[in-house]
């Protein structure tokens, strides 16, 4: 299943993401694209509420906002963003041995309509985050969805996803989105 | 008088059930003291006070530097993660870092509205609508960022992120660079951690302790791993646990060794295999006896005074061989020990009216050292008067009757007197001393324990990147209470922040960073809004914005008790992770208080020292106070041994009643001591205090040889007997401290050296200058 994924990597990608929070009057929506640069880089860009750039290398995110200074933060103290990381690496490099250290992968589903399971292996990571699922189609990655300890699932959607999801706000929607219950290319 | 074979050996069964309780209970009731200051002399100067009565050795020494190498980046991540976690339960373990600390946990919950009050930010900013609109606006680019669900949970109560900016304050100046969420250097080769030790960093046996703990923590966690992941360890602690052990393995071989030789010495001396154990007997009930008297005068007994004082009752060894060389068959051992006792017991009695002047110098350890030598001496002179007769059965051997020794004594009493000689070599000797180049005292304590300059080294480039603390330099203020050093220490931030701008130094750390005194305190409470005040403003800033009008209920509740809170003082940080770092850099006492400033990098000692002068911090030189305490040691000891050595040749005076035999009993060991000092000197080796010591062990052995050759006794065969004796100590002797002196370990190759010198001088001086007249006659 990953090799297939794998094969044609992307190198850069459009997503979706909604935030959810008990202190928002409505989730936050976030446009934007990642790419893979050299080096193992990711470079997350948002474009829209706002402009930030964060690039994930080494362990760690950096994160920019207009010219003010770059702030660093660990991937351990964030495992959303790790696990972002996560289904990238084993995305563009295929390596499934990489992913297996970190976490349990556990594929279902058809080439067509598939997901791959990542329950955390370190007990600390997985006080915090209990799975991540890659929701994909054929070669495309189409959703990272991160479900934490506590709270609610944060939803990265991609591709053909992302493509989709233009102009839906509804929570529900975009959940069946990355899940590829409905949306086709 | 002497008894069966049953009784004498009932009787030394006794005598070992008596050594044994009394070693049971000392190793059960002494209690060991290893701070060096304890040994030194009341402090003077303003740093030696500082340095003794309450840094200790200052901050730094506790602080172990490790590094974690040998294996793939994450790896070394998550084994440095592991170790935090099992040293962070370690109760020998007061603080451990690895970069893995948002610093979020620094300050407990009950007291986070204090962080208006820590943090500098509202002084120079208004906490009104304007600045909330623009924190708000940050805020929801925060949760919509990576780090959403790290900054989540802290927005209610806090939407400036006010605990953020205070934690990112309060990180290391020059902490190193993170990778997989831990500290690591410069290259990404090695994850580095920074662990402070709870034992002091002079508490040898509680470094000892440490040191293991974090290697037992470090296997724990390498475990069933396959990776070749390694722990490496510098800092005072490790250095000081090395040295230990490299000690403990010399002093194993070098022990074996000087038993077999003892052993076959004796035997071959004595050709009976008791008298090599009934001649250990003595000294070891003086050790016992002299740490008995010791623990029970003083509190508690110093390390320095056990090893100098065995160094200084080694003499005793030398009672028992005079006892055994002068047995005969037909001769009562108590015969001869009555025979031989004003010689010996002029020995011990003017060796320990001489150390009776330690009790007078002032200086706690030397005090301890004379009660030790003094009580040591009188018990194995006892011993071998009145106890070593009653063990020894009857002899089949008299030593006079070998015909080695008889042509040796032949020989000896041709030997001349050269008065002449060895008054011109006394010349050249005092000349050596004068002239040779290079320093005559050596006060650096840390040159006794040297470090491998490799070790060295990794110690200043771990040091460079962990931006660990210097040892040496720190900056003190003293004030009347906390409270105005915090004042005191506030003035000096400026000063401090233009000095390392200026390229002085590359960091710092005071108490004043993480609490601010309590006029500082009361400034920022004055420019916290009322109540009604922020609450208008927080609902004019989020008026437009997309979050809810009630999420940041709890933010106002905290500013209004920020508001009326009293002053965060030091004592309110008891149990808290900021108690460490603020105990540590601010030390209070009675009637002051002292707040520190640790150093790194310190690149001018003497500019910063000008610069801080005006705001009253001075700057502390640990190494350079510590050298002073030693060379006042010194003076005290010169002093005492001044008086000593007066008081000396009045007791062989009032034993001998004549000038002649007085200067030929003392030439010998004074000659010997100019000697031995005058070699050691063209060596180029500087002399510190083991060498001392050991010179009045070597005067005390010249002084034993030369009175026993004085009174060699009436006939030819007691002479003999005695040359017999003199022979067979000094060769014991002379094995014993050869050894030593073949030590790497500069403190034993000091001992030995000197004394194995002192040795062989004395023995060939005394032949020279001390012989009995009637060995000359009887020639």
């Amino acid at each position: 299943m990953l090799q297939a994924v794998a094969r044609p990597a992307p190198s850069r990608t459009a997503f979706v993401e909604l935030r959810q929070s008990a202190m928002l009057k409505q989730p936050l929506r976030l446009q934007g694209e990642y790419r893979s640069e050299p080096g193992g880089r990711l470079v997350r860009e948002v474009t829209a509420p706002y402009a930030e750039t964060t690039t994930l290398a080494d362990g760690q995110a950096v994160i920019v906002r207009g010219n003010r200074a770059p702030r660093t933060i660990s991937l351990q103290q964030v495992p959303e963003l790790a696990a972002v990381q996560a289904g990238f690496g084993a995305l563009l490099s295929g390596d499934r041995a990489l992913l297996e250290r970190t976490y349990t992968v556990d594929a279902s589903g058809a080439r067509e309509r598939w997901t791959l399971r990542l329950v955390p292996r370190d007990p600390r990571l997985a006080a915090a985050l209990q799975r991540i699922d890659l929701h994909g189609r054929g070669a495309e990655l189409r959703c990272v969805e991160s479900v934490p300890a506590k709270g609610e699932a944060q939803r990265t959607l991609m591709a053909g996803a992302a493509a989709a999801a233009v102009g839906v706000d509804d929570p529900a929607a975009l959940a069946a989105l990355c899940h590829g219950d409905r949306g086709t290319p | 008088m002497t008894g069966t074979p049953a009784g004498r050996t009932a009787l030394a069964l006794v005598w070992l059930a008596l050594l044994g309780m009394a070693g049971w209970w000392l190793a059960s009731q002494l209690r060991m003291e290893e701070d060096l200051r304890r040994f030194l002399p009341s402090p003077r100067t303003p740093a030696q006070i500082l340095l003794v009565d309450e840094l200790g050795e200052g901050p730094g020494s506790r602080l172990l530097l490790a590094a974690v190498h040998g294996a793939p980046a994450e790896v070394l991540a998550a084994r440095s993660q592991a170790l935090r976690a099992a040293l962070q339960a370690d109760p020998r373990i007061a603080l451990v870092a690895n970069g893995d600390d948002n610093g979020l946990d620094a300050v407990p919950g009950h007291l986070r509205p204090y962080r208006y009050l820590l943090s500098p930010t509202l002084d120079t900013q208004a906490l009104d609508a304007a600045y909330l609109q623009q924190e708000l606006q940050a805020r929801l680019q925060d949760l919509g960022s990576p780090a959403g669900d790290l900054v989540e949970p802290l927005l209610p109560s806090d939407p400036t992120l006010e605990i953020l900016h205070l934690a990112e304050a309060w990180q290391p100046a020059h902490a190193p660079q993170r990778l997989h969420g831990v500290w690591f250097d410069r290259d990404g080769a090695q994850a580095l951690l920074l662990i402070q030790t709870r034992a002091a960093g002079f508490d040898s046996a509680g470094q000892l302790e440490a040191v293991a703990a974090i290697e037992a923590a470090f296997a724990g966690a390498a475990a069933g791993q396959a990776d070749a992941a390694q722990l490496e360890l510098s800092g005072p602690g490790a250095f000081a646990v090395a040295i230990r052990e490299r000690t403990e393995r010399e002093m194993t071989w070098i022990g074996t060794v000087d038993t077999i030789g003892l052993l076959l010495l004796l035997g071959l001396a004595y050709r009976r295999w008791s008298m090599p154990l009934l001649g250990a007997l003595p000294l070891a009930s003086a050790g016992l006896a002299g740490l008995l008297a010791v623990a029970l005068a003083f509190d508690g007994v110093h390390g320095i005074t056990i090893a100098f004082g065995f160094t200084l009752i080694g003499v005793a060894q030398d009672y028992p061989i005079h006892f055994f060389s002068h047995l005969r068959p037909g001769v009562s051992p108590w015969h001869n020990v009555r025979a031989l006792w004003p010689t010996l017991i002029t020995g011990v009695a003017a060796t320990c009216i001489a150390y009776a002047t330690f009790l007078f110098s002032g200086v706690e350890g030397l005090k301890q050292l004379a009660v030790f030598t003094i009580v040591g001496l009188g018990v194995a002179a006892a011993a071998t008067r009145w106890l070593l007769p009653a063990l020894v059965g009857p002899t089949r051997r008299d030593p006079a009757h070998s015909a080695l020794l008889a042509r040796l004594w032949h020989g000896i009493a041709r030997l001349p007197r050269p008065r002449r000689a060895l008054a011109g070599l006394a010349v050249v000797a005092l000349a050596a001393i004068a002239f040779a180049p290079g320093t005559f005292w050596q006060n650096d304590l840390s040159r006794l324990t040297p470090v491998p300059p490799a070790d060295l080294q990794r110690d200043a480039q771990l040091r460079a990147e962990l931006g660990a603390p210097d040892v040496r330099y720190m900056l003190a203020l003293q004030a009347a209470d906390a409270d105005a050093a915090l004042q005191a220490s506030e003035r000096l931030l400026p000063v401090l922040a233009q000095a390392r701008a200026d390229g002085l130094l590359d960091g710092y750390d005071l108490a004043a960073r993480y609490l601010p005194s309590a006029a500082t305190q009361r400034a920022r409470q004055a420019r916290l809004p009322e109540a009604a005040t922020l609450q208008a403003d927080l609902e004019q800033a989020l008026a437009d914005s997309p979050f809810r009008a009630d999420a940041f209920a709890p933010f106002l509740e905290d500013v209004a008790t920020a508001r009326t809170a009293a002053p965060l003082t030091a004592a309110a940080l008891a149990g808290t992770p900021l108690e460490l770092g603020v105990g540590s850099l601010l030390l209070q006492g009675a009637d002051h208080a002292t707040a520190l400033v640790s150093l790194s990098g310190l690149h001018d000692p003497a500019a910063l020292a000008a610069r801080v002068q005006a705001s009253g911090a001075q700057l502390l030189d640990l190494k350079q106070a510590s050298e002073s305490l030693v060379a006042q040691w010194r003076v005290r000891l010169l002093a005492a041994l001044t008086v000593a050595a007066l008081l000396l040749v009045g007791v062989v005076w009032l034993a001998l009643r004549s000038p002649r035999r007085v200067l030929r009993v003392v030439a010998p060991m004074a000659l010997s001591t100019l000697l031995i000092v005058a070699v050691l000197r063209v060596l180029g080796v500087e002399l510190n205090l083991f060498h001392l010591v050991s010179l009045i062990l070597a005067a005390g052995l010249g002084l034993d040889y030369a009175l026993f050759f004085d009174h060699a006794g009436d006939d030819r065969d007691d002479q003999l007997r005695t040359l017999h004796a003199v022979i067979v100590c000094s060769l014991t002797t002379l094995l014993v401290f050869s050894l030593l002196a073949l030590s790497s370990i500069p403190v034993l190759r000091a001992i030995g050296g000197t004394v194995a010198l002192g040795v062989l001088f004395n023995f060939v001086l005394s032949l020279f200058i001390a012989r009995a007249d009637a060995l000359e006659k009887a020639a």
